[in-house]
């Protein structure tokens, strides 16, 4: 067998041409030295004692990265624009309940992912009237799912000829539960570890590699349409 | 290992989520089984087909815009480090109980220990959301308590009158330096994001402004930002004249900054900017961008002046339109 074809690793997320290198960081919380850290603590309890000035530095250091996510989590950039207010200003108000029993970046992150659940539900529930269902296991069935593949067949030429891949990309992604496209943007596009995905949708590692599994094979089902 | 265990876990080396100790065996269990190496050919390709869905950086303006709504919003909430915990503590209160009577305690409890600060005044104005708080004026202080920043804490004698207050002053401070002294290029950031008072803030973004025009450390980076901000969201039409001046140098070579001219000319409601505007255009004239924007405004601008000035450029280029 050849040795490359042994090789797990994906190639990395194309980022588009106006980005510098040094801007890729997926985890920054996670790269933190020890006396970073520190400091970060330091500034964190300034900003818990009233301090403003520190704790716009803390919003510095992670609201590009919030954006990031948000925008390409939802496509939108007045949607970034909103998340990232609320995630902020929420942070703001409840700092005093950080007690530094996780990294302030999850700490973030949690608010941030909450947010973006959000949205992804409000957008579902826009869409379609009907109620999502449990299957035997508790995980959510995507109706729409069945729907819009009878579409495809009636007239696949022009669905196909339609579109960008980009939007098809999306209508797949779209197709997931909102829990699913948040563990596979987390994992697949800002390249964090399952496990403080788990960390910060507030579940283990087994479960959001459990909702990894579902999200990559429902994907490939709707990618399959393609060709 | 066996094919089940194995397209278990193909997903997980592919996204290098794979324990170590358990690479050998799913390795070796490839080499032997088509259908499994089929599956990781299958996720693989799955992984590289999102791919072409690429995560953008955030543009300088969404970052611009986002950073002053917060600050607006961040703004309205009362200053001073014992009000922050007294609002702050509030808002735990809402989140545990969501009961109509803590929020009226808390603005009593804000109101009734106010001191010399005018806490009820900020109290209230922590209710509207997105209004800017005005400057508050402790009309109740004794004039010889000059420059106070907030009161930190207040203790009363038990079955006395006796009151103990502790408060931090303001102490104003002064330096002197040059234009390219980092410190002075700091405060003067500060200073052009002041809301309270628009002197400063004027003399600031001109400041900053006459800065990047000669053409000192302006590339990418927070006076350049600060000159886009003041430029889309000034009252001043005199401030985002400055501000326009102080980004000339870099239409050419930034194309955030191209973005910002052409959005100040498309929406500014004062005419001069839209003039300087696209006076500043004229270098990168050729872009397709550009061109268009000035079609626009050629066509569309209520400014009879400002529509010829468009067309004059579009027809000074050579470009087939």
């Amino acid at each position: 067998m050849p040795a490359d074809s042994l090789r797990f690793f994906p190639p990395s997320s194309i980022r588009s041409p106006s980005t510098p290198a040094s801007k890729i960081q997926s985890s920054p919380g996670m790269a933190i030295d020890p006396s970073a850290r520190a400091t970060e603590n330091d500034l964190i309890r300034e900003a818990q004692q009233g301090s403003r000035a520190a704790f716009d530095t803390l919003v510095r250091q992670y609201d590009q990265a919030v954006l990031r996510l948000a925008l390409h989590l939802t496509g939108s950039e007045q949607d970034a624009e909103d998340i990232h207010q609320e995630a902020f200003l929420k942070a703001y108000r409840y700092l005093g309940n950080f007690r530094f029993e996780c990294s302030f970046y999850t700490w973030i992150y949690r608010i941030v992912t909450n947010l973006c659940l959000d949205l992804l539900r409000r957008r579902k529930s826009r869409r379609e009237d009907q109620a999502v269902m449990l299957d035997a296991s508790g995980d959510e069935i995507d109706l729409l799912t069945n729907v819009s593949d009878q579409r495809a067949s009636a007239n696949p030429d022009r669905e196909l000829n339609r579109k960008f891949l980009g939007e098809r990309i999306r209508e797949a992604l779209d197709k997931l539960t909102p829990r699913e496209r948040m563990v596979f943007e987390l994992k697949h596009y800002q390249g964090l570890k399952l496990r403080t995905i788990g960390e910060m949708l507030n579940t283990t590692e087994e479960t959001a590699k459990n909702t990894l599994f579902r999200a990559t094979r429902k994907l490939r089902a709707n990618l399959a349409e393609l060709r | 290992m066996k094919c089940e265990s194995a397209q278990e876990i193909i997903a997980l080396a592919v996204y290098g989520e794979l324990p170590d100790d358990q690479s050998p065996q799913l390795e070796q269990h490839l080499a032997e089984c088509d259908a499994c190496r089929r599956e990781l050919e299958a996720v693989q390709a799955l992984s590289k087909a999102m791919s072409l869905l690429p995560v953008e950086e955030p543009s300088a303006n969404l970052i611009a815009r986002s950073r002053l709504r917060l600050e607006e919003a961040l703004d309205a909430v009362p200053h001073g480090s014992w009000l922050l915990r007294v609002w702050q503590r509030f808002w735990q209160g809402v989140g545990r109980l969501r009961a109509a009577p803590v929020a009226v305690s808390a603005v009593l409890v804000v109101g009734l220990t106010a001191g010399g600060y005018s806490g009820y005044l900020a109290g209230e104005h922590a209710h509207d959301a997105g209004h800017i708080s005005p400057d508050l004026h402790p009309a109740q202080v004794d004039p010889s308590l000059g420059n106070i920043a907030n009161v930190s804490s207040i203790t009363q004698e038990p079955n006395t009158e006796n009151v103990e207050v502790v408060y931090n002053r303001l102490q104003p401070e002064t330096i002197h330096g040059t234009l390219d002294d980092p410190q002075i290029r700091q405060l003067l950031l500060i200073g052009a994001q002041s809301r309270v008072n628009s002197g400063v803030h004027g003399d600031s973004v001109g400041l900053l402004a006459d800065e990047c025009r000669a053409g000192h450390q302006c590339n990418g980076g927070p006076i350049r930002d600060a000159l886009m901000v003041a430029l889309r969201y000034d009252k001043d039409v005199t401030v985002r004249l400055k501000a326009l001046e102080g980004l000339e140098p870099y239409v050419a070579d930034d194309v955030h900054v191209r973005d910002a001219v052409l959005e100040a000319l498309m929406k500014d409601p004062d005419p001069k900017v839209r003039t300087q505007a696209i006076g500043l255009l004229e270098p990168v004239e050729a872009d397709s961008s550009v061109r268009e924007v000035l079609h626009t405004v050629a066509a569309r601008d209520d400014n009879a002046e400002i529509r010829t000035a468009s067309r004059l450029v579009l027809d000074q280029s050579p470009q087939v339109q």
